[in-house]
């Protein structure tokens, strides 16, 4: 009973411990802006703590350079379940430019099993909050492939638009 | 009967010491213009710090009996203090001192936890934390001395209720201006949270400590501050006593809350200090209440 | 002395009350001129290839499936939202919309997938006049070209007729092990 108690207070109370590894301080920075009074995130009861040993989420910001990497997985297997791993920037997610250097592993999902990627570079701190509201269950999700074909030739299209035009010239005149 | 009063005090405290916690938490957001927290937090915190996985980083005694001792050690104090000015099943048998050694224990457990956690944040922290307790204490001795020397006797009953039975004197205004500018550190909060510093030590001597642990740490700390808002109003301002019980509990919750609006502003509107000059501002506070307590020995 | 300080400090307070946004319940725009998610419009796109070669993160992929059709793939998990891509564009087609609200549990949310159909000159296939002015010519690029949409990889192998072989090839590309 009080397990399950526990499982409905989880999403509730969420404390962050935000780990960098190698970023330039853009996305720490953002990260540091959502807990300002203007964006405050904590009306919806996550605290910044300071020891992974306390926390239930990790923010992972910055490519996973080559020295941090056995640095994040201490870090990550610190965190005692249940947990959440999100990835804030475009370096967490995917690299960023970097990607394929000699330096760089290229995105926390190469180095620790990742839940939510949250792109941009700086990540807008409205960007964060749409995340955690997100992962909360707050908001539904709104990206999603997107595919596009073109089937007719643009010297098509062209001519139908002008022929619609004259049609509706026709139609003009006659009503007149 | 006694023991009901006993098993009353023990359910309001800790049914009421997260609800005092989230005001303060919402006070201080709201000193800081934003929204805040839901006022029951903590309740949510606790509860999912009991739902987490146990990771025993030191695998020592030590380390597992520490936070079950803190917690102990409050919950006895709780059990024997005279709230709604009822005497209890243990009035008999207990008087000040044991409250001071049960508070001393507490403290005690703090540091055991935090020295055997094998990590050097912790041990900072431990330090700390015990300058913290040794300047803190004499203030709160004297608190409790002042009554025992009005009345010539140790028991709670008399040093807790009665001190102002004989109108406000120049030694209890003395002893409450020096117990309202010594309440910050009793309960942990800025100016004085140097131990549980969050951002410099990284949470200070609970660093290693994880999930229900965690959990029964946090009870302590909350629990104790409620013990110490309460001891403020019980010797200082006891003059409202309806005969009914009920009446008389919801009196002393509404006048604790009070206490601890005063404990949110002063915290949240205040930087904090290093040790050595809170060991000075401390210097002073001990020799004020030496002089109160003197004061109340010669008659005044 | 500081006493009333503090007191004031505690009443100046009371002034702005509480300036929190309400942001996920209620939408907030974003500024002008800012840099969302990049947007192509396949009505106006040429399949010219400006905007992969320009890109910094080597995110927009370009591969000829057969003679006519072109695919160009947007994978937006590296993507810094520079705008190059719109920048050197020559049909205005790309267009960087406000769209910030991208956060995703799958890296393949966020991708966009064009196919082009390409005219092929009347004589010779598919080549055009290389001219030496403009800053994609100058890249020195033939016609055809093979990134490998699988593992996300700009490979600049370029061809002047359409060759299955290269197809083959590249579609069974690994990227070199390193660490």
């Amino acid at each position: 009973m009080l397990s399950k108690l526990s499982k409905k207070c989880f999403p509730k109370s969420l404390w962050v411990y935000h780990c960098n590894s190698g970023a330039c301080n853009g996305c720490d920075i953002e990260i540091l802006n959502v807990l300002t009074p203007y964006y405050d995130v904590e009306r919806f009861g996550i605290k910044l703590v300071g020891s992974p040993r306390h926390a239930d989420v990790m923010l992972l910001s910055g490519a996973v350079t080559r020295p941090t990497l056995p640095l994040v997985k201490r870090a990550y297997e610190a965190i005692p379940a249940p947990k959440l791993v999100f990835g804030i920037g475009s370096c967490a997610t995917g690299g960023g430019c970097w990607f394929d250097t000699y330096n760089v592993t290229g995105g926390a999902d190469k180095a620790i099993p990742v839940d939510y990627f949250i792109p941009g570079c700086p990540t807008k701190p409205e960007a964060i909050i749409y995340g955690v509201a997100l992962a909360l269950g707050l908001v539904d999700k709104k990206a999603s492939p997107i595919e596009l074909k073109q089937m007719e030739f643009p010297i098509d299209s062209y001519e139908m638009n002008k022929a619609w035009e004259e049609r509706n010239v026709i139609y003009q005149l006659i009503k007149d | 009967m006694d023991i009901v009063y006993s098993l009353i005090n023990v359910v309001i405290f800790i049914l009421f010491a997260p609800l005092f916690e989230g005001v303060v938490r919402k006070l201080t957001a709201r000193v800081q213009s934003r929204q805040g927290p839901p006022v029951i937090q903590p309740y949510f915190d606790i509860l999912k710090l009991l739902g987490k996985t146990r990771i025993n980083s030191a695998d020592n005694w030590p380390f597992k009996l520490a936070p079950v001792m803190a917690l102990a050690s409050i919950v006895a104090v709780v059990f024997i203090i005279p709230f709604g000015f009822r005497q209890n099943f243990a009035s008999r048998y207990v008087d000040i001192i044991t409250v001071v050694y049960l508070l001393t224990l507490g403290g005690v457990s703090v540091l055991l936890g935090a020295l055997s956690s094998k990590n050097t944040f912790a041990m900072i922290g431990a330090s700390r934390e015990m300058v913290t307790m040794i300047m803190v204490e004499p203030v709160l001795a004297m608190t409790l001395i002042l009554g025992a020397v009005k009345f010539k006797s140790l028991a709670l009953q008399s040093a807790m209720f009665n001190v102002t039975g004989f109108g406000y004197s120049v030694s209890i205004i003395l002893m409450l201006v020096v117990y309202l500018l010594a309440l910050q550190a009793f309960v942990g909060k800025q100016p004085f949270d140097i131990s549980e510093a969050e951002i410099e030590l990284l949470e200070g001597p609970f660093i290693e400590y994880s999930g229900p642990n965690y959990a029964l740490f946090k009870y302590y700390m909350m629990i104790k501050q409620m013990f110490y808002a309460f001891l403020f109003v019980s010797v200082f301002i006891p003059f409202v006593e309806t005969g009914f019980y009920f009446a008389d509990i919801v009196i002393q919750l509404a006048e604790i809350l009070l206490v601890f609006v005063v404990i949110a502003l002063v915290g949240s509107t205040n930087p904090r200090f290093r040790i050595d000059q809170a060991v000075k501002y401390y210097a002073v506070m001990i020799f004020l209440s030496m002089c109160a307590v003197g004061l109340s020995v010669r008659g005044f | 002395m500081w006493l009333t300080s503090k007191i004031k400090q505690v009443l100046m307070v009371l002034k702005p009350g509480v300036v929190t946004l309400k942001y996920p319940f209620v939408p907030r725009p974003a500024p002008e001129n800012f840099r969302g998610a990049p947007y192509w419009d396949h009505t106006k796109c040429i399949g010219c290839g400006g905007c992969s070669n320009h890109c910094p993160a080597r995110t927009i992929m370009v591969r000829d499936i057969c003679q006519e059709i072109r695919v160009m793939l947007y994978d937006g998990s590296r993507c810094t939202y520079c705008g190059r891509c719109a920048d050197v564009c020559p049909e205005d087609a790309i267009e960087m919309t406000k769209n910030y609200e991208l956060a995703t549990g799958d890296k393949n949310d966020i991708t966009e997938t064009m196919e082009l159909f390409m005219l092929t000159c009347q004589r010779c296939g598919r080549c055009y006049e290389m001219e030496t002015s403009n800053a994609i010519d100058k890249m020195d690029l033939r016609g055809y070209r093979y990134d490998n949409l699988e593992t996300r990889t700009v490979i600049r192998k370029t061809t002047d007729q359409f060759d299955t072989s290269v197809l083959r090839e590249t579609a069974q590309y690994k990227r070199p092990e390193k660490i």
